[in-house]
């Protein structure tokens, strides 16, 4: 990054600056507390910073330190960030659910002096880890519930912070614009601890020009104006909260909303009722649950009224979301259905207004994304990560399709590597890992491009299409493209499905174990009258086989469709006797797939996969609830599924 | 709990002297004598039917003793009448939930301010004192057509209070359950309402019958957290009936025990915990 080049505005508290000039009356930030949304403007956005940095520098914060950040989305602690950043610190948001250690390594590797932090909750675990942390000097605290009687001196209040901060602009009233025009747009403006997966956590260094370039850029491609709202909801530890609630907002001068607490964030975003929404994958699983629950405990007429204009919207909803020629008759049946059901729905998520709607973090389940889009949620999909500073790939509005993630954003450059390693280069790329230049050399080369871990390919329209993690990710004996948690993704979005693992790295062709959902297969059983005493007993039905290969067999008609994954098409597949389970150590606590260990105990049954035989008997160990274990035998039949033939595999992923 | 306590703990707010109740031939107390001193956390523990939650009705005037005085901040009193109580700072939640299942969690902490709110006209007329007492029925009348109207002072009135319940919904950490029935929350969260609308009236002495009752682990120590926090931000005073002793220990300046109607032991949690007596009552030897 070159530095220097950028004018001073293109810093936070420079930005600052700017809104509060230009659209000083306008609201910036609101609160709901007490019950009630209070409202700050930029302008007093503007001077509560400045009364905040006055306050942090009188307490001894120096250009260069860091300061962590803990709690939960609350205005002071956004414009604590403003103000450390305004006087050439580096703020450090935590992740606010973090247990007392992870936070002493974060704190310790960041060499942090002070904290900010919310509540009691937080200043309890800086206690616990004060004497390991040696560096850390001070901690300001929000909220002085339970506080009064601590006895340590290094505990302020924010009150106490900002009283110090009145007594500093008095004695020097211009230290605070000099402070601000020192900084420049190459200079760090905040460091995220990325949770990672194996090993510690990495301090991603992102500068000023790094979020406000990037924030621009995506303001820019998606119309973002002062008039938009949003919901900050997200930790402010991650880096999209970084860029929505901070970045963007400072470049387009729209207003964000805190909510009052965690728990009650559905019905503060029912009330905002945002224009611009983020949230990942889950938090959408969650809302159309509450919302198919809601309407089974509803009077019949609703209920009717919902799934008979459901079926309308899920024929001609994404395209007149899309404005795509839809017949007239239809159009009217959705006008109604609008008036009716879907307007209403809307309104009560709070979803009313919303004009850009983003979900990202992992593959969303295809009937959740239906559902948005056909009741008119202009939701997409965008691919991004820390390092980007966010944004690697976004849907276009017209181009929204449920398995990619979307083209590259004006500025990023893409390129796959040979096997099949998703780079980019933008202006968003990091600056480093801190104080871990090895790590910064492995991810990120010498020319910029930066190491994604994922592996993907890019279709014939330009949209990229994240298949697995780069590492995950093998070849089949003829070379095609083996990913095998793409394939058990597709698998998993039948609802009789419950999880799959998918085997052929190495092998002649591709081949899936299957655990069916109890749930949802017994009640399909019940309603076709199969009668079943056991989950095994109903994994082996005929029909039950012949419904899960109905699935299979659409996935191989979907996988053909790709020119890359045709070759892993799913020949044969078994169902197993019992559901993978984390007890038994076939998934991880978080409920991920142990992909090796399954391949390892059940070693006969892969056998069987690929020996033509088309029954195996095993006998597994099982841990009970209750901690005792006994064995399960079973015999199970091995079904082969129909394959697509499409083109031949081919080599096309060398960059 | 570790955290220290510099609470100041003040004059004796409320004295039981020689108390007994009987009803019919049952002696439900006989001859409890205590004090609770300004801003403590008091606790009154004791094996089942020992007298606990009848102590706690002499004390806010739902039973009458036979025998015995009780001393309110420095009034002696035999017989009152629970809105009596009520008046003069006197709250209390019940052992087993008594809430409006089918209002909502703010308008069941409102009932709680319903002693404190008077119309504007009616406040003036009774500041007249006995010379008022002719212009009661017309001043209520016409603060009645206000109220009606939800209009000027009515109004302003009522979002007074709405800031106290406000300031209590916050503080109980219920903002989420805030437009709920009550009927419809577990009951765990129905126990913290009802402390929501005990608060609400903004109590000098907080009576509690068995706040933790039926609670989980988790939800046992948010409402410990919650009572000493009460006592701590607004120098509540507080006398509680509990069953669980790990939490009386943790959170209690002082104990009484009672067994059979009788007082055992008195004295700091170390104290009572060690007294050959209590163990006795406890571990149920040779009654």
């Amino acid at each position: 990054m070159t530095a220097a080049d950028v004018a001073p505005a293109e810093t936070f508290p420079g930005l600052l600056e700017h809104n509060a000039r230009i659209r000083g009356a306008r609201p910036a930030i609101r609160e709901k507390d007490y019950g009630i949304w209070q409202t700050w403007t930029w302008r007093e956005v503007h001077d509560e910073v400045r009364i905040m940095a006055s306050g942090l520098a009188a307490l001894g914060l120096k250009r260069g330190d860091t300061l962590v950040i803990i709690g939960d989305n609350r205005p002071q602690l956004y414009w604590a960030m403003v103000a450390a950043q305004a006087l050439g610190a580096v703020p450090v948001p935590v992740y606010q659910d973090a247990a007392a250690n992870e936070m002493q390594y974060v704190l310790d590797h960041a060499e942090a002096r002070f904290a900010v932090v919310e509540d009691q909750e937080q200043v309890d675990k800086l206690l616990e880890i004060k004497a390991r942390c040696p560096k850390l000097e001070a901690v300001i605290y929000r909220d002085p519930r339970g506080l009064r009687h601590y006895p340590q001196p290094f505990l302020h209040s924010l009150a106490k912070l900002e009283a110090m901060g009145r007594e500093h602009m008095k004695e020097h009233p211009d230290f605070y614009d000099a402070e601000v025009a020192k900084a420049k747009g190459g200079d760090t403006a905040i460091m995220l601890y990325t949770s990672g997966t194996t090993g510690q956590p990495k301090g991603v260094v992102l500068t000023f020009d790094n979020i406000v370039k990037m924030a621009r850029m995506s303001v820019e491609l998606e119309g973002l104006t002062d008039r938009d709202e949003t919901l900050s909801y997200l930790p402010m530890a991650w880096v999209g909260d970084n860029m929505f609630s901070l970045g963007q907002t400072y470049v387009a001068g729209f207003c964000i909303n805190c909510p009052e607490s965690t728990a009650t964030v559905m019905q503060d975003l029912r009330e905002i009722g945002p224009t611009y929404f983020f949230a990942p994958p889950p938090i959408f699983q969650n809302i159309l649950t509450q919302v198919l629950i809601r309407i089974e405990d509803a009077s019949w007429i609703k209920r009717r009224l919902f799934h008979s204009f459901m079926k309308v919207a899920r024929r001609v909803g994404s395209d007149i979301l899309t404005r795509k020629p839809v017949p007239l008759g239809q159009r009217l049946l959705y006008w109604l259905g609008e008036l009716l059901v879907y307007g209403p729905l809307k309104n009560t998520l709070g979803f009313s207004r919303m004009r850009l709607v983003y979900t990202a973090g992992e593959a969303i389940g295809p009937d959740i994304f239906n559902f948005f889009r056909s009741i008119g949620v202009p939701m997409k999909q965008l691919y991004g990560q820390t390092e980007a500073t966010v944004f690697i790939t976004v849907q276009p509005h017209d181009q929204v399709r449920l398995d990619t993630v979307g083209v590259p954003c004006p500025g990023v450059e893409l390129k796959l590597d040979s096997n099949g390693e998703v780079l980019y280069r933008s202006a968003g790329v990091f600056k480093e890992y801190f104080k871990n230049p090895s790590a910064t050399a492995e991810t990120k080369t010498a020319d910029g491009w930066v190491h994604t871990g994922d592996a993907g390919i890019l279709d014939r329209d330009g949209h990229l299409k994240i298949v697995d993690r780069a590492k995950d990710v093998g070849r089949l004996k003829n070379g095609a493209l083996f990913a095998p948690k793409y394939l058990e993704n597709k698998l998993k979005f039948f609802p009789s499905i419950k999880e799959a693992v998918t085997f052929g790295a190495d092998r002649d062709y591709a081949t899936a174990m299957i655990s069916i959902n109890l749930d949802a297969v017994g009640n399909w059983a019940e309603k076709r009258n199969l009668p079943y005493s056991s989950y095994q007993e109903l994994a082996a039905k005929p029909e039950v086989y012949e419904l899960i290969k109905s699935g299979v067999e659409q996935v191989n008609r979907d996988l053909a469709q790709d020119k890359d994954l045709a070759g892993s098409q799913i020949k044969r597949f078994v169902l197993l006797h019992k559901e993978l389970d984390a007890d038994d150590g076939e998934l991880t606590r978080t409920r991920k797939v142990r992909r090796r260990f399954v391949a390892e105990k059940y070693a006969d049954i892969v056998a069987a996969l690929y020996g033509g035989k088309d029954s195996v008997h095993v006998e597994a160990k099982v841990s009970f609830e209750d901690g005792r274990t006994g064995t399960l035998k079973a015999d199970l039949k091995i079904a082969d599924a129909a394959v697509v033939t499409a083109a031949p595999p081919a080599r096309a992923l060398a960059a | 709990m570790s955290q220290p306590h510099h609470r100041r703990i003040g004059e004796t707010v409320l004295k039981v002297d020689d108390i007994s109740l009987r009803f019919g031939g049952v002696r439900a107390i006989t001859g409890v004598s205590f004090e609770i001193r300004q801003g403590e956390i008091f606790s009154i523990i004791g094996p089942n039917g020992a007298g606990k939650t009848s102590m706690l009705n002499v004390i806010n005037g739902f039973y009458h003793p036979q025998e015995g005085t009780i001393t309110y901040k420095g009034t002696v009193r035999r017989r009152m009448r629970p809105h009596e109580a009520a008046l003069t700072g006197i709250a209390r939640t019940f052992q087993n939930v008594a809430l409006f299942r089918g209002m909502t969690t703010l308008d069941n902490i409102m009932t709680g301010r319903l002693l404190r709110m008077h119309g504007p006209l009616i406040r003036g007329v009774h500041r007249l004192g006995a010379a008022g007492v002719l212009l009661r029925p017309i001043a209520a009348g016409i603060d009645f057509v206000f109220d009606l109207a939800f209009w000027g002072p009515a109004q302003r009135e009522e979002i007074r209070h709405r800031e106290v319940v406000e300031r209590i919904i916050d503080f109980l950490e219920i903002q989420a359950i805030r437009k709920v029935p009550v009927g419809r929350l577990p009951y765990g969260l129905q126990k913290r309402v009802e402390l929501g609308r005990a608060l609400a009236m903004q109590p000098d002495l907080l009576l509690l019958d068995e706040p933790m009752a039926g609670m989980n682990v988790e939800e046992k120590e948010d409402m410990s957290r919650f009572v000493l926090d009460v006592n701590d931000e607004f120098g509540t005073t507080i006398a509680l009936i509990e069953h669980d002793m790990g939490v009386v220990m943790d959170i209690s300046d002082r104990v009484v025990v009672l067994d059979y109607g009788r007082k055992i032991a008195e004295g700091k949690p170390d104290e009572v915990r060690s007294n050959p007596d209590v163990i006795k009552a406890y571990l149920g030897e040779a009654h």
